[in-house]
């Protein structure tokens, strides 16, 4: 979906990343609240009883703020930027927030982008509010995330549209309460539409998903009547382009998040284990990689908040810096759990060990919107200029 | 392909950007016609070092170094990020390097940290004018990376000491008048507390300076040897017993992880990205351009991102909110190790771009840009051994950042 001109051929990002006191407020009491509400025991009983959707806690999210955080003040949000978003986005990966947190941004960055103003009034403040939970369904069989890869159709009738096909890897797709995917017209154009729950042709099969304080579902769409008003109605392809840019940028922001908790469990764990008579962070076999991991994080970082300064200041280069930032941080995070796991050796390997919750949300969290390999793949046409 | 980065700054730094970009075109003198080294590593000739001492020149009598110096000692008392402009500036325009890199990025920083008012005026304005050429006398034969076991020592006498011993991998000693040295005052001290710094001068008695060949086959690096070699009393820098604390400043400012310097830092930037895909554009690979070739873009992207993640952490650096609290020097720390893996991972990818064209070396008439990345290449090793191995600086970051146990 993205062509070259929208993409940046400067990668300006503001000298002090546009970071003010405010951002520091805003993770101080991010981490306060996270370590009480959702400590790693709390976040265990959650996902060891498939509570993935948690009421009480979501409710306590969006009082404070989060699930509206950058959608205006117009909207019912609280019109931060999205270095704002990548801070909370950051602690709340470092505790695993479970819940449909994912999907709703993303189904708001959608509808900011692509509806019109009766469609976001109609939306928008629900989902700032945490009332109405809501969702984007991007994904076909076969995984692509650009508008190739649409094969429902949308087939205009009296009064509205009728809706058919199948639609995967739905973030929290059998909780939502709204809907946004694409759907291909009969002209062959690929337009955005919001479909409301529950619907008697819509079903939503939970998928058994590695995560499960992430899950997910595949949605059929078996001739869904909706109103001619639930197709958005500003440009498709820059409300998806927006979505993707900013997806990316959100999901390496809280990858960072997760690999720097694995990062501080394996440190602990060096310091605290013993063995040949000696703390094991003492040989340089497992020090090294916790450095590198280590600094594989800190550039993930400098990415994710590059991407989210340059999103906020409106540069051209902030797309192809949300990409860099996904491509990496997915691959960090992909490190950082895989060695994570090692480096605590056969406990590392057991239910017990924390370590496998971070490993299940980065072996999900690498492919959605596109996997580092996607990324890259889209880099290079900017890098080579063609 | 995106262009040298400059952030978001104020007008009058953006003027001075301009003007700085506007001098370097009409002034970054054309090639000599002679190989030319590729850093400071490799300075083997006169006429080579002649035509470095004379660039260096040029840039300080246009005022563009040691900007953030003092003017009392020949800078010009402005922000650090002045200095910083000229150095991208520098690095955009494909200029020479600036030859005097001891003196202006490590000897110059530590003596304006530790430094009498005496030896600020007497040694800094000759750094930056590259009149007075530094070298830098810490490792030794059997002090490497255990830096602190060195064993040249440093006999008082009534007006000063004699410094007897043997330093190696002295780059620039052939050409230099002062060397940045260590040396034990006290053998009977703890290993640390026994080391001092002295500003040592190279036209002293008993001082032999052997060139060292390097894997290159170029020369440019030496090794020194101190026979009852006489320095003054001035020549102390600090205290009696410091050197080791001094020394530590001045491998920071080595490894990038402290600026103040003089001006002219090279680290793999956006232009040397640029190279490789411009090499890669004009190379055959099996009957199309390396360019088209999915691999090989798909390498070339990981390196720039990294090379594009390095930049901005330097940037995020100096933004302390948006580091972690528990580690704020682990942005700083991390800068040399990263830095110089990613410029020999840069420059070893560039070799297998070229293909058997890569086994071509120095002095063939169809080596590819004149053998210059498998020249590179090697020339790496410089940057990931010097001022502290990879090893090294991962046992300074596990430990002293994350609190791992250490390892001596």
């Amino acid at each position: 979906m993205s062509t070259k001109s929208s993409q940046a051929l400067r990668l300006e990002v503001p000298t002090d990343f546009g970071f003010t006191e405010e951002h520091a407020l805003l993770r101080q009491e991010t981490r306060r609240f996270l370590n009480e509400r959702l400590p790693m025991g709390e976040l265990r009983k959650l996902a060891d009883a498939g509570i993935a959707f948690d009421r009480g806690l979501w409710k306590e999210i969006a009082e404070l703020g989060w699930v509206g955080l950058v959608l205006p003040e117009s909207m019912g949000g609280a019109g931060l930027g999205w270095l704002h978003l990548a801070i909370l986005l950051e602690e709340m990966g470092r505790r695993l927030v479970p819940g449909p947190f994912l999907g709703s941004l993303l189904a708001g960055v959608a509808l900011r982008e692509g509806a019109n103003d009766a469609q976001q009034a109609r939306w928008c403040p629900g989902i700032a509010s945490g009332d109405l939970v809501a969702t984007i369904a991007l994904t076909e069989a076969g995984g692509a995330f650009e508008t190739s890869g649409v094969a429902g159709t949308a087939d205009p009738v009296d009064g509205g549209w009728v809706l058919r096909g199948r639609k995967t890897h739905v973030l929290g797709g059998a909780d939502a309460g709204l809907v946004v995917a694409p759907f291909r017209e009969p002209s062959g154009a690929v337009s955005l539409f919001a479909v409301e729950t529950p619907n008697a042709a819509l079903t939503a099969e939970r998928e058994t998903c590695i995560d499960a304080t992430r899950p997910t579902a595949r949605l059929s769409f078996d001739a869904v009547r909706v109103a001619r008003d639930a197709r958005l109605e500003g440009d498709a392809a820059t409300a998806w382009n927006a979505v993707l840019v900013r997806g990316c940028a959100a999901i390496a922001a809280e990858s960072v998040g997760g690999a720097e908790s694995v990062l501080l469990t394996a440190r602990d764990y060096a310091i605290a284990r013993k063995q040949f008579d000696r703390q094991i962070g003492f040989f340089q076999a497992i020090k090294y990689p916790i450095v590198d991991m280590m600094c594989g994080i800190e550039l993930a970082r400098s990415l994710a908040s590059g991407a989210a300064a340059a999103l906020d200041a409106g540069s051209p280069g902030a797309e192809t810096l949300a990409r860099m930032a996904k491509a990496h941080a997915s691959d960090v995070f992909a490190n950082a759990v895989r060695k994570g796991v090692q480096i605590h050796g056969g406990y590392g390997f057991t239910w017990d060990c924390d370590v496998h919750y971070f490993f299940r949300r980065a072996m999900w969290s690498r492919a959605m919107l596109g996997d580092a390999i996607h990324q890259r793949r889209k880099l290079a046409d900017v890098l080579f200029d063609r | 392909m995106s262009t040298r980065p400059e952030e978001t700054e104020s007008k009058e730094n953006a003027e001075f950007r301009r003007d700085v970009r506007a001098w370097m075109a009409a002034n970054k003198p054309a090639h000599p016609g002679f190989k030319l080294p590729q850093s400071f590593l490799e300075v083997e000739s006169e006429r080579q070092f002649e035509f470095l001492r004379a660039w260096q020149r040029k840039v300080y009598d246009a005022g563009y170094l040691g900007l953030d110096w003092p003017a009392e000692y020949g800078g010009k008392g402005d922000p650090l990020k002045r200095q910083r402009i000229v150095s991208q500036e520098l690095n955009r325009a494909g200029a020479p390097f600036l030859v005097n890199v001891i003196g202006l990025q490590w000897a110059g920083p530590t003596i304006l940290a530790f430094g009498t008012e005496e030896q600020k005026k007497r040694h800094l304005q000759p750094i930056l004018s590259c009149e007075e050429i530094w070298c830098q006398g810490f490792s030794e034969p059997g002090a490497g990376s255990d830096l602190a076991s060195l064993t040249a020592t440093a006999e008082p006498t009534a007006d000063g000491w004699l410094v007897t011993g043997h330093k190696v991998w002295t780059t620039l000693a052939h050409v230099a008048k002062w060397m940045i040295l260590l040396a034990r005052t006290d053998q009977a001290a703890h290993k640390y507390a026994g080391i001092s710094y002295f500003l040592f001068p190279m036209d002293a008695p008993g001082v032999t300076v052997q060139p060292l060949v390097k894997m290159t086959g170029e020369g440019g690096f030496n090794q020194v040897i101190f026979d009852q070699a006489p320095m003054p009393k001035s020549a102390l820098l600090g205290q009696l017993g410091q050197g080791w604390q001094i020394a530590m400043t001045t491998l920071t400012f080595e490894r990038g992880a402290a600026e103040g310097t003089g001006g002219g830092q090279a680290t793999p930037s956006e232009s040397s990205i640029r190279a490789v895909v411009d090499l890669a554009q004009r190379v055959r690979r099996e009957g199309r351009f390396a360019a088209e070739d999915p691999v090989i873009r798909d390498r070339l992207v990981q390196l720039w991102i990294q090379e594009e993640g390095l930049r901005l952490t330097g940037q995020r650096a100096r933004v302390a909110g948006l580091n972690m609290d528990d580690r704020p020097l682990a942005t700083r720390l991390m800068n040399k190790l990263v830095y110089s893996e990613l410029g020999q991972n840069l420059t070893e990818f560039a070799c297998e771009v070229l293909g058997p064209d890569a086994a071509l070396w120095l002095g063939d008439p169809c080596a590819p840009d004149k053998a210059e990345w498998p020249r590179a290449y090697m020339n790496s090793f410089g940057v990931t051994i010097g001022g502290g191995t990879s090893e090294v600086q991962r046992n300074i970051i596990g430990e002293r950042v994350l609190g791992l146990p250490k390892t001596k």
